[in-house]
């Protein structure tokens, strides 16, 4: 493998040294530049209340929680050297990114995983600009867990004029009294209901406490969902967030509804916030998904002195376009797809009018102790490698027509494409947005659109990575 | 934000003080049933119990896992929620003749568990396919403490 340079993350970082020979010359005036990165995957440890002394003992990317942010602009090329110091087989995937399916980092799907003190190197380009991340594709449910996970952006050659840009990678954490990482990864619980969610939340590693603002700043937030299982309903109080990309990719400036920005696991947005609360309001920033267990995630924190009188006047115009197809719908192939399975899923079928798969009978452990407790189209999968769920005609426009015959949320995430969703429960959406990850609700049918133009076998499986481990997994061909 | 993030703690606390040090005032008719967020037919068994003169509260978190293995359960017996009531626990959908049996013969175990859900269970929908294995938990592995 190449010998790279072991990049900070803060910037982009134009080449490596061992090939500056070759390339030293043209590089300062290449409009594609290289941006190489090392990654070490390694068991580590991390403070997550600020001003303690308590380690909590986690796996990490080069000793940080989250691991490195790694940027680089639009168009860049971008190598990644993976070294894994874990006593377990990794892989890096690229969420989000379309990248070639031999970098996407799914083991034995897409690559042999890496080993116990070996190495990959992952290249590729980055198509699109927007707020993506990284993370394993190997036992995932653990691996991300206990802390293996990073952003990734991709900056617009002309970003929008903000004051400042912020990434807040959010997780949550399942800590037991000792303040360590509690080991009950896979439990039946957790995989037949709502996945692991935590007990201790964070925001980039650390537990929130204020996040110091100016009156009238403008900020770009760049939000993250790297929590195994756990879905995010954040109100900025006193504030009027407007949501201008999904999932890395442009969308209509808009306010959210309800003033609820939802972010289900593996899923981004991008938000421009004025910093305009009034005086001595309170200005929190509360999680409120779970409306039982709503609580305040952060207090911004204004400082006395205004950074200006009024907040700006800049408009908040829609970003550049990334390079994507857009789908046919008067000639898409169309897909059905059922998910179903997980606890309250008989009755819940049975209110439906359907039923569950034949292997199922009436005892959910029963079912459990058969190893799959979700199924695609009635299949549960049992790892990475499969039969397709179904083979896409490449460059060709296809629908998804996707029931959650379930009771409970799905994020579901394709790899290797971006896709528009086009409508929930029969009506259009609002936005038709782009996106990687799509949050199901209970009883859902969502439908989702996107030319078929990236080759290979691609992963598409909900990214509540319990439900991913107890069968909700697929394959999706194009070809 | 502090009670959340102290969650840890809390969750020891609370099954703790739930488990080990029942309020003093608490009469045997005081329940506190611990259930996910977002499970519907744990509502349903807190109303059957309820019916059945219990008073219950419902209280929602993140940890039933962790609870339930504290209260003794092992992960492959537990139920989809967790009641406890005067000394015991009650993990699942545990029909009342087993409840009452339970209270009043004071057996000396941990608690008692129905795993899973199965269908036409109080609180849950759908027939009933076959009898209910009711196990009893302890020092021991879990075995059949009654069928229904």
């Amino acid at each position: 493998m190449p010998k790279l340079v072991s990049a900070s993350y803060s910037r982009r970082h134009f080449l490596a040294l061992t090939s500056a020979a070759a390339t030293l010359s043209t590089l300062p005036l290449k409009a594609n530049a290289a941006s190489d990165f090392t990654l070490r995957v390694a068991p580590g440890r991390a403070r997550f209340t600020p001003g303690s002394t308590v380690e909590t003992a986690v796996w990490s990317y080069n000793h940080k929680v989250p691991g490195p942010e790694l940027r680089v602009r639009q168009g860049d090329r971008i190598r990644v050297a993976v070294k894994n110091f874990l006593s377990e087989e990794t892989t890096v995937h690229w969420h989000g990114l379309r990248v070639p399916n031999a970098m996407d980092g799914v083991p034995e799907l897409t690559q042999p995983p890496i080993a116990p003190g070996e190495a990959f190197t992952y290249e590729f380009d980055a198509v699109d600009a927007g707020t993506f991340w990284y993370h394993p594709h190997q036992r995932s449910f653990e691996q991300v867990g206990r802390g293996l996970y990073g952003p990734l952006i991709i900056e617009e050659r002309e970003p929008p004029k903000v004051d400042r840009e912020v990434t807040w990678v959010l997780d949550d954490w399942r800590l037991t009294r000792n303040r360590q990482i509690s080991d009950d990864f896979d439990n039946r619980h957790d995989m037949s209901h709502n996945g692991r969610v935590g007990n201790t939340v964070t925001i980039n590693g650390k537990q929130p406490g204020k996040f110091a603002v100016r009156p009238n700043e403008r900020i770009r937030l760049r939000l993250i969902n790297a929590a195994n299982a756990r879905i995010f309903g954040l109100d900025f109080k006193g504030h009027n967030p407007v949501v201008i990309a999904l999932d890395g990719q442009p969308v209509t400036p808009h306010q959210p509804e309800d003033g609820l920005i939802v972010l289900g696991p593996a899923m981004r947005a991008d938000l421009i916030i004025d910093m305009t609360a009034e005086a001595g309001a309170p200005h929190g920033v509360i999680d409120r998904f779970y409306e039982e267990l709503a609580y305040p995630l952060v207090e911004l924190d204004y400082d006395a002195s205004p950074l200006r009188d009024q907040p700006p006047a800049w408009p908040i115009a829609m970003l550049p376009s990334n390079p994507l197809r857009e789908p046919r719908l008067d000639e898409a192939e169309r897909h059905e797809i059922v998910f179903n399975g997980g606890m309250m899923g008989g009755s819940f079928m049975a209110k439906l009018g359907g039923s569950m798969p034949s292997a199922r009978t009436g005892s959910m452990m029963g079912m459990m102790h058969s190893g799959g407790i979700w199924f695609v189209n009635g299949v549960a999968a049992t790892g990475h490698v499969m039969d397709p769920l179904l083979t896409l005609k490449r460059d060709r426009s296809h629908v998804f027509v996707m029931k959650n015959a379930t009771a409970w949320h799905h994020p579901m995430h394709l790899h290797g494409h971006s896709f528009r969703v086009i409508t929930r429960n029969g009506a259009p959406t609002p936005h038709q947005e782009w996106q990687d990850t799509v949050l199901m609700e209970p009883g859902e049918t969502v439908e989702i659109a996107f030319v078929a133009d990236n080759p290979g076998d691609w992963m598409f499986h909900c990214h509540i990575l319990e439900h991913q481990a107890s069968g909700m997994m697929s394959v999706i061909r194009v070809a | 934000m502090r009670k959340i993030i102290m969650g840890v703690a809390a969750v020891g606390v609370v099954a703790a003080s739930a488990y080990f040090f029942m309020q003093p005032d608490a009469s045997a008719s005081d329940v506190t049933l611990y259930k996910n967020p977002q499970c519907g037919c744990c509502e349903e068994y807190a109303k059957y119990l309820t019916r059945n003169g219990f008073t219950v509260t419902v209280k929602a978190t993140h940890d039933l896992n962790v609870i339930s293995r504290q209260a003794g359960i092992p992960d492959d017996f537990q139920g989809c929620h967790l009641a406890f009531l005067d000394d015991y626990v009650i993990s699942g959908h545990v029909p009342i003749a087993t409840v009452n049996k339970l209270i009043s013969e004071r057996p000396d175990i941990k608690g008692v568990t129905l795993p899973g859900m199965p269908n036409g269970s109080p609180g849950m929908s759908g027939q009933k396919s076959g009898p209910f294995r009711i196990y009893e938990v302890g020092a021991t592995e879990p075995k059949i403490y009654t069928v229904e």
